[in-house]
């Protein structure tokens, strides 16, 4: 009798199961479904490069996602981690030569689906997502007299976890921004690079060469749909069809710092940005300072923020300020989220040197 | 500068001569007055001695009485002749190993302290690397030396700079037989292999001298071809190495109380990581030219060594090579002295000496074509047996660095036997010292992270331990120790990570410990056993804030210092045959300094079989070796696995000619 029972208690619950399954549209599934998603490089020697994760309204967070669901860590630095639709793209740099690799893992679980390795991948720097399930990841390749003449982009096509083409692409490329068929490749500070690439995304070409007076490093598409590349202490607003350059605004006249973690807030009229330097004890300083897209000049005598960051990201959804806080590469970092006027919410500790943030 | 600039103005001599002698003086007062003392003894005591006495070590260990000080057995060097020192220490002693990978960068954690804070001594010079501080214990064979004591705790007085958590005595010994040659073979796992031959030899030249020496070459490769890339999908990162060296040792005794030696080790090291990567592959190549000459005539020593270290790395291209070389002169002069005291069956021992040392160094990262440092010490060891059952130590050195000022370093330190019975003694032991680094040449010297301006780091270590040996019948042998130690080191010197690792005297630390020694010995007829299990508790913390995020880190344990670590063998053995087994095990790994990342704790166990076959004049020797047995999967600093389970097995043929003569 109790067996009976059991089993139509199963039969109904497996029922009433398949019959909400075919209601509305699967819900994604996951520990992982919204959330802040911290980057944290690590420090390079050791590998241990990780993901942070919270929940906007916490202030606690699980310092390694990857490690905690795959049993195993990313063995790596983590470079750049992007998603789109249940496809998450971690870039991990190994410190040894031939073990980088493009991790991609189910965005809402975590869990590993596929690797992509050396040589496909060889010191990846960024990654973003294009149109029709295609990601765009930057690489310097092998690269191991840092001259810089290996680097490409690699075009990956998220059907099938596979490096489709490889776009070469000189002195380093770096930083990545795509909008509407077009790829904008910067290259790194480190290399001698002064040229902005622009990529069609439809025939995977370099379609023009944008020569500039610093290394290139485009920051995005602003409100009124102008393309903004930073170069040196510099921020440049040009067309983005023409590519002709429409505003030149400089932050500052120190050139001996340096502009970097650019962010635009959601209304993508507004960029914020940290001026750092070093100074004789060789500790890293910096603030942080905004302009908007239609000043004509950035105002860095009163900093946004008095602070300087090794990431800054705005929330698309709430419009809070995630500022990533490195106290070194050799102890956990912090995320501290201010409001857009600049004040203090609060911090959540993280990884080991937090670079950047992805939300969903 | 201002203040240089001073004194260069009211100061008619150099400000470091004049160091110099008001230093010199101290000791020379010092040592007049125990001098003068004694005299005075002597005048008024007929009963007083004064004795010449021989001593023959290259360390004066007798003057290390309240330290901790453990001799590795001959039986286990043997067995280890194929390894590394690493190797052999990590399941003998608690010194924890912090790994890159097989065959790569090893350094020592000794006591809860820093890679730069174990002194390692060949024949008494300190062979750390003058660039670095520190030695990489993956290019030091086991087949380079004769015999090898660990002395833990802080020598600094006895051993001078580097001696903080402990030293790593290595020494030469004399033949005192005719003939022997052997030539020897291991096949390891992986493709390794290795590669020995030995000659002994001694004779007796005429009728005041005798000669004796050692020739020892060896060769080694390690292909590292793991018959897997990964372990529970952690890497294995591909590497090879490669190791060759010489040694020669000459001995020259004579009758009349003189002896000449004369000591040669060259080794060279050549790592490569991913080496089927033509752009990406990595080669480090440490060379090392150690020689040294040393006289003695009855109490009195001389000594002289070049040593030569080279380190080359490159990346890809291997025609871009980035050499660094330092070259290291030093002499050094002692003298000792014994008064006897026949009435209260006392008496006094005591070294005085002096040692010279001056460093060139070509380094590619200086900024500057060479630099040059000189080095001076001046010590006196005094060692006061003051009743049979007690001994007292009282040491100091002075030493004198280039732009640089080193702190005064005493010791005093003592044992009491409590307990003195035929079957049984149990003694108590204590010591109190200074110890001290002199920065190293990177420290001070490299572009723009160097910091010319460095103090010295300066610490003060506190122990105590109890030995108890026991004889049960006349085949049973009991060996039980407890050691406590305390050893705070201030202005610890550190690459400052959130300064782009520019160097500071940023962090104190605290390294506290209990360590725990038992050891069984039963020798019967034709079966021998034995057994020696260790413990060691180790707790090392940074104790200062120094910047806003440093509240994370105080109180936490050092980075690669496990907390709790263990090591045991044990062997029985039937005539020429033995059976050892090994075991090491140590508790979890902080990566970072705010403890927020681990590399998991691991055991790790070995099994060895050996026998000998003699005929006659020649002695076969197989030894069969099982690494990791249980295939425990753990992680090196590098975040890539370790190897899994791995076997060797070694012959040794060896020719003796059982001439015997005797000294």
């Amino acid at each position: 009798m109790k067996k009976q029972l059991t089993r139509l208690v199963a039969v109904t619950s497996l029922s009433i199961l398949a019959w909400s399954c075919n209601q509305s549209d699967p819900a994604p599934k996951g520990d992982y479904i919204q959330g802040v998603f911290v980057i944290n490089e690590g420090n390079f020697s050791q590998n241990n490069g990780a993901i942070s994760y919270f929940v906007r309204e916490q202030t606690t967070s699980e310092a390694d996602v990857f490690s905690k669901v795959n049993g195993t860590a990313l063995k790596g630095g983590v470079q750049g981690y992007a998603a789109v639709g249940d496809k998450g793209l971690i870039l991990v740099d190994n410190s040894a030569a031939g073990l980088d690799k493009v991790e991609i893992v189910n965005s809402n679980t975590f869990k590993t689906e596929a690797s992509i390795g050396a040589p496909d991948i060889e010191n990846p720097r960024e990654v973003v997502i294009g149109s029709n399930n295609i990601a765009y990841v930057s690489c310097w390749g092998t690269n191991a007299d840092y001259k810089f003449k290996t680097g490409y982009i690699a075009v990956i096509d998220l059907n099938t976890n596979k490096v489709t083409r490889k776009i070469d692409i000189a002195q380093g490329p770096e930083n990545l921004v795509f909008n509407a068929g077009k790829l904008f490749v910067g290259t790194t500070s480190f290399g001698t690079g002064q040229t902005l690439y622009v990529i069609n995304t439809g025939t995977n070409m370099i379609e023009k060469p944008i020569p500039l007076d610093g290394a290139p490093n485009p920051i995005g598409i602003d409100a009124n749909g102008k393309l903004w590349v930073n170069a040196g202490i510099k921020a440049l607003k040009l067309n983005a069809d023409s590519y002709a350059t429409e505003a030149t605004l400089t932050m500052g006249t120190d050139a001996s710092k340096s502009a970097g973690n650019f962010a635009f807030s959601n209304d993508r009229k507004t960029v914020f940005f940290v001026l750092s330097y070093f100074d004789a004890a060789f500790a890293s300083h910096g603030e942080t300072y905004k302009f908007g897209v239609n000043d004509a000049q950035i105002n860095v005598t009163t900093p946004f923020i008095k602070r300087n960051f090794t990431g800054l990201t705005v929330d698309p959804s709430q419009g809070l300020i995630y500022a990533g806080v490195t106290p070194s590469f050799a102890q956990a970092g912090y995320a501290v989220r201010y409001r857009t006027d600049g004040s203090l919410v609060d911090s959540v500790k993280v990884g080991v040197a937090p670079t950047g943030f992805f939300f969903k | 500068m201002f203040s240089e600039e001073k004194q260069r103005d009211f100061c008619p001599i150099h400000p470091f001569a004049q160091v110099i002698i008001d230093r010199w003086f101290f000791m020379a007062v010092t040592a007049s007055i125990c001098i003068f003392l004694s005299e005075n003894l002597l005048a008024q005591k007929d009963s007083v001695q004064l004795n010449p006495v021989t001593v023959k070590g290259f360390v004066p260990e007798k003057f290390m009485s309240g330290l901790k000080i453990q001799k590795i057995d001959s039986a286990a060097l043997t067995q280890f002749r194929f390894g590394n020192i690493s190797d052999l220490l990590s399941l003998y002693t608690p010194i924890a190993f912090k790994n890159y990978g097989p065959g790569q960068l090893n350094t020592a954690s000794f006591r809860g302290t820093s890679a730069n804070h174990t002194a390692v001594l060949w024949n008494g010079l300190n062979i750390n690397s003058p660039t670095l501080g520190q030695s990489d214990f993956s290019t030091i064979p086991v087949a380079g030396f004769d015999q090898l004591s660990v002395q833990y705790g802080s020598a600094a007085s006895i051993v001078g700079s580097d001696a903080v958590g402990g030293s790593i005595l290595l020494n030469s010994n004399a033949t005192h037989e005719g003939m022997q040659l052997s030539v020897c073979r291991q096949q390891e796992s992986f493709n390794n292999h290795q590669m020995q031959l030995t000659g002994r030899y001694a004779a007796t030249l005429n009728d005041r001298w005798n000669f004796s020496g050692k020739t020892n070459v060896y060769s080694g490769r390690m292909n590292n071809h793991f018959p897997y890339s990964e372990r529970k999908l952690y890497a294995l990162l591909p590497s090879e190495s490669s190791q060759r060296g010489i040694v020669q040792d000459l001995f020259l005794q004579s009758k009349n109380d003189q002896e000449i030696s004369a000591h040669v080790w060259l080794t060279s090291n050549r790592l490569t990581l991913t080496p089927d990567d033509q752009a990406g592959r990595e080669l480090t190549l440490t060379e090392a030219y150690r020689t040294m000459l040393r006289y003695r005539i009855k109490d009195l020593t001389f000594r002289t060594a070049w040593v030569r270290d080279v380190i080359d790395y490159a990346k890809g291209d291997y025609a871009l090579l980035d050499h660094a070389v330092t070259d290291k002169f030093s002499s050094r002069a002692e003298k000792d002295f014994q008064w006897n005291f026949k009435k209260s069956e006392s008496n006094i021992q005591m070294k005085i000496g002096g040692e010279w040392t001056h460093y060139r160094s070509q380094v590619a990262g200086y900024g500057t074509s060479h630099v040059t440092e000189n080095r001076g010490d001046l010590f006196m060891l005094t060692r006061w047996q003051a009743t049979p059952r007690w001994v007292v130590s009282a040491n100091m050195r002075q030493a004198f660095v280039t732009n640089f000022d080193p702190p005064f370093t005493p010791s005093i330190g003592t044992e009491y036997e409590l307990v003195q019975d035929l079957n049984y003694s149990l003694k108590l032991k204590g010591s109190w010292g200074r110890s001290y680094r002199v920065p190293t040449l990177n420290e001070r010297y490299w572009k723009e992270l160097g910091n010319p301006d460095i103090k010295p780091e300066s610490g003060w270590n506190k122990e105590i331990g109890l030995e108890q040996n026991y004889l049960s019948g006349a085949n049973h042998s009991f060996t039980t120790s407890l050691t406590a130690y305390h050893n705070r080191i201030k202005d610890w010197t550190y690459w400052n990570p959130s300064k782009s690792y520019h160097v500071e005297n940023l962090q104190q630390v605290l390294a506290r410990g209990i360590e725990l020694q038992f050891g069984w010995r039963h020798h019967a007829q034709l079966w021998k056993y034995g057994t020696n299990l260790g413990y060691a508790l180790n707790k090392s913390e940074q104790e200062k804030a120094y910047d806003a995020y440093s509240v994370d880190i105080i109180g936490k344990q050092l980075v690669f210092v496990p907390m709790h670590s263990g090591n045991g063998n044990a062997f029985v053995q039937y005539q020429n045959t033995r059976l050892t087994a090994q075991l090491q095990t140590i508790s979890k790994r902080f990566s970072t300094f705010d403890n927020s990342q681990f590399l998991n704790g691991y055991t790790l166990a070995n099994l060895m079989a050996e026998t000998t076959i003699s005929l006659n004049k020649i002695k076969m020797r197989f030894q069969a070796q099982a690494n990791n047995i249980t295939n425990t999967f753990y992680l090196n600093v590098r975040n890539n696995a370790m190897p899994g389970r791995s076997f060797a097995l070694s012959l040794t043929m060896s020719y003796d000619s059982k001439t015997k003569f005797f000294l």
